[in-house]
């Protein structure tokens, strides 16, 4: 019987499962905060540790791309544009839903999932 | 005809037997809940008529979120649909990918290999345990036992970074693909898989004990929102909303799919564990915590069972997608989500893209069991009676009347006479 | 007695004192509530933003309502609660208007916040704050008896012992000291049923069915916007820690200055430390572990425990006492 009030009592005592990332409360401008770590006043805490093989941000190295369009076929999301001109293509962050069938159908490797996941900005890239 | 909207027909659930009830309409009042309403985790909009704080009447309707996935899904070719198919639910994420690539396989004839067999089974009892503590979660909440909420969720983190580590996402894995899987799971993440699982079966206690000897949620769910056997084979009910009211249906067992033909699948109904059924939210919070375990011994038996040897028919996508490209027919993909039985029906005629898409979620057979079970309740417990059959409306919505102003619903007849008026107009604005 | 002078002085001083500690608490209390979810929580600011930010939001006043009652009612509810202050002794001082009112003048005035939740409610014309209403009323209903049974067995215990006119200054006198062992067990029932009310009183989760964020959304305060909700959220917390400040006059009053031999200014902030901190245990007690570790009740469930448990608890305790009584005397 009331065996959550005991688990409860217990966790009043232990620090709390939540990781504190960037910082404890939310900071009243992040891009102030971000700043501030930068300048070494503020300290940020880490974010959970991302495994292996993570699906993030996909890198895309235009050199080595062929312009096979294959990735243009496959992507759910109509994430890539195909340049006529310079026969390559364009990767559009803001449209990636990162299940990353890109990066396994690319016959040059030219696209790589990376570890990045943080990834909103004020810049329209 | 709207399809997705469906009222309660009163009539039906009374027993033959039983007396009409003369109605006091000058007590009873309406209330609406929904579409937006912080009971409900998805819009939906119920029209209830009260009765001091009794329930005396249940009207819901539907098609507050369509998405028109099914249409989008025609526009693309099967590999982006399995993404697309991702998105239709994010909880029960692999069910309906893995139920369309079932879907297509039968199609073509692609011969799935047996470790992608066991793979797909272990992903998704995975997403199952995910899906069940979830929604213990969900369930407290709606009970105002916002602690047990926050409990279940601490603990719903370790299966989170499981499948994060296995499928390199935590919640819209990506790892279905056509004639297998994506990723397979390495020597390194198996000893991971089993922590894991011991994790959840030592967790599996304490939550049994919160949730099945707590004296206030037992007072609050024992016989409230009784689905009846009777009114749930009646009314097509499915998943664990089935099995708690003592209906042995689970498409594990009856029709294996995957790996399940291999292992000794069984419906867990209350009688199990309580040694008698009644059918209401007690036992359907009992029916999925027995499932929770009955899905960590399932891992377990798959880890120990899993052969060697390819996970994909087709390692080139290109490939596959040329030979998708050429087949015609159709097939019906069934699996049984941690809700109940998803149907994906897909027709391909030759061409890269479906020709028809049609998706049943579970929710949907599991919407009209709520007229029998909310009757005659209070107004409290409206939200976990709701909620204790999981419903997920955006799963479910696949219909919309799109003429939101007139109270008007167009029928076969309407529709024709309204396509000839618009033919005959562009007749003449074409000046033929 | 006072001079009008000092009261004129002393109110509203009294009255922004008991508000921030009000404040203050409810910061702690959400705090403490999120540590024992295993979450960081708000920090202990985070009531005093709240306030801030519903006195700056636009105050809508539903088409429907009786604009008048609608408007009032929130100014009435926390006018109630800042009074309930005068009568209670706080920070080891004597009450602010001792002698004008007793124990039970203390009930009717808890009373009153509650009521102007009710009428608020009806008057906002909507469905979810009436029935939200219904149930406050029923609420307040069920939890009063047990509360007026345990109020009035002290007020008699205290005036057939004690030379103290029936209407007894509150904190004046020990009652522990009054009555045998059975009597003891007596008290104990009653200070439990006291607890027990104090999250109905407060409206904290178990008998928060008048609210319930999940079933009626918000209720008897669903229409309420701005600054109405702000003085309702005020009038809340300070009807907490004075009704915590009411048991605590009750059962422990005595100040611990004379124990620990201090004198002067010493002494006064040591009384009244020691005072937040018996307040502190009551709030924690009675209203954030509570709170945090019981599902909540259906209002048929509030008043069978009200009404079955609780009474039949502080009528057991008013027996045990009688009994003592009648031995002594």
């Amino acid at each position: 019987m009331f065996e959550m009030a005991k688990e409860l009592f217990k966790q009043l005592f232990k620090k709390p499962f939540t990781n504190m990332f960037p910082a404890k409360h939310a900071p009243k401008s992040t891009v102030g905060f971000l700043k501030k770590v930068e300048e070494g006043k503020a300290k940020l805490n880490e974010p959970v540790p991302i495994p292996e093989g993570f699906r993030g941000k996909i890198a895309y190295d235009k050199e080595k791309c062929i312009g096979c369009k294959l990735c243009i076929k496959v992507c759910p999301a109509n994430a890539f544009e195909y340049l006529e001109k310079e026969r390559k293509v364009k990767y559009h962050l803001s449209r990636c839903t990162f299940c990353a069938q890109c990066v396994d159908v690319c016959p040059v490797n030219a696209l790589v999932s990376t570890k990045e996941f943080l990834l909103s900005d004020y810049n329209k890239k | 005809m709207n399809p997705d909207k469906v009222i309660e027909k009163k009539d039906r659930e009374r027993k033959p037997d039983e007396p009409v009830k003369k109605k006091r309409k000058s007590n009873s009042y309406s209330l609406s809940i929904g579409p937006i309403h912080p009971a409900l985790k998805e819009p939906i909009r119920f029209d209830l008529q009260i009765e001091g704080e009794k329930v005396v009447k249940v009207d819901f309707e539907l098609s507050q979120v369509h998405r028109g996935i099914e249409w989008i899904g025609t526009r693309r070719n099967p590999v982006q649909i399995l993404y697309l198919a991702e998105r239709i639910c994010g909880i029960c994420n692999i069910c309906h990918s893995t139920c369309f690539c079932i879907a297509v396989e039968n199609i073509a004839n692609i011969e799935v290999p047996a470790r992608a067999h066991y793979l797909r089974t272990i992903h998704a009892e995975l997403e199952r345990i995910h899906s069940h503590i979830l929604w213990a979660g969900v369930a407290a909440h709606e009970l105002g036992f916002d602690s047990v909420m926050h409990y279940t969720w601490k603990i719903r983190e370790k299966v989170l970074d499981v499948m994060e580590a296995l499928t390199g996402n935590r919640i819209t894995k990506g790892i279905m693909m056509i004639g297998g899987v994506r990723r397979d799971i390495n020597e390194k993440q198996v000893p991971m898989v089993k922590e894991a699982l011991e994790y959840y079966k030592k967790g599996f206690g304490k939550l049994e004990s919160i949730f099945l000897k707590d004296p206030v949620i037992k007072s609050r769910t024992v016989g409230t929102g009784i689905l009846s056997r009777h009114d749930g084979l009646a009314l097509c009910a499915v998943g664990p909303t089935a099995r708690a009211s003592g209906i042995k249906k689970d498409v594990r067992q009856d029709e294996p799919y995957a790996a399940y033909s291999d292992l000794d699948v069984k419906a867990i109904t209350p009688k199990d564990f309580l040694g008698e059924v009644k059918g209401d939210v007690f036992d359907r919070i009992v029916v999925r915590l027995l499932e929770v375990k009955q899905s960590i011994e399932i891992i377990e038996e798959c880890l120990k069972q899993m052969p060697k040897g390819k996970i994909l028919h087709e390692e080139k996508i290109p490939k596959l997608l040329a030979e998708l490209r050429n087949i015609e027919g159709d097939g019906i993909g069934r699996l049984e989500a941690p809700r109940g039985e998803v149907i994906h029906y897909v027709k391909m005629v030759g061409k890269e893209a479906p020709y028809s898409w049609k998706v049943r979620a579970p929710t949907y057979n599991n919407l009209l069991p709520w007229g029998p079970m909310l009757m005659g309740e209070q107004v409290a417990d409206v939200p976990i009676i709701a909620a204790s059959t999981d419903p997920c409306m955006s799963c479910t919505n696949r219909a919309v009347v799109a003429d939101g102003n007139s109270e008007k619903i167009l029928d076969n007849e309407a529709m024709r006479r309204l396509s000839v008026e618009k033919t005959n107009a562009l007749k003449r604005r074409l000046g033929r | 007695m006072i001079d009008a002078l000092q009261a004129i002085v002393l109110i509203p001083i009294i009255a922004i004192v008991g508000i921030f500690i009000a404040l203050l608490f409810k910061g702690i209390d959400r705090i403490l509530a999120a540590r024992m979810q295993a979450r960081i929580g708000p920090p202990l600011s985070q009531p005093f933003i709240d306030v801030k930010k519903l006195f700056m939001k636009e105050n809508i006043v539903p088409k429907n309502a009786v604009k008048w009652i609608f408007g009032m009612m929130p100014v009435v509810a926390l006018t109630a609660s800042i009074a309930v202050l005068f009568y209670i002794p706080l920070f080891g001082f004597k009450p602010l208007l001792d002698g004008y009112g007793d124990a039970i003048l203390v009930i009717y005035l808890f009373a009153i916040p509650s009521l102007a939740m009710v009428l608020g409610g009806f008057a906002s014309s909507s469905r979810y704050a009436t029935i939200g209403a219904q149930r406050e009323m029923v609420t307040m209903l069920s939890y009063e008896f047990p509360l007026a049974i345990s109020i009035i067995a002290i007020a008699w215990l205290v005036s057939s012992t004690t030379a103290c006119s029936p209407a007894f200054s509150l904190g004046a006198i020990s009652i522990w000291a009054l009555v045998g062992p059975l009597g003891i067990l007596g008290l104990i029932l009653l200070f439990l049923v006291m607890l027990f009310v104090m999250p109905g009183e407060v409206g904290a989760i178990p008998f928060d069915s008048p609210e319930a964020e999940t079933e009626i959304g918000g209720g008897v305060l669903t229409e309420y916007s701005g600054r109405n909700l702000g003085l309702f959220y005020i009038s809340a917390s300070v009807k907490t820690i004075a009704f915590a400040a009411f048991i605590v006059a009750l059962f422990f009053p005595g100040n611990i200055s004379n124990t620990l031999f201090l004198t002067g200014i010493g002494a006064i902030l040591a009384d009244a430390l020691f005072f937040l901190v018996k307040i502190f245990i009551i709030v924690f007690i009675g209203s954030t572990f509570i709170r945090v570790a019981i599902a909540r009740f259906r209002i048929t469930q509030v008043v069978k425990v009200y009404w079955g448990y609780a009474s039949f608890m502080a009528l057991f305790g008013l027996l045990l006492i009688a009994i003592d009584l009648m031995g002594v005397v």
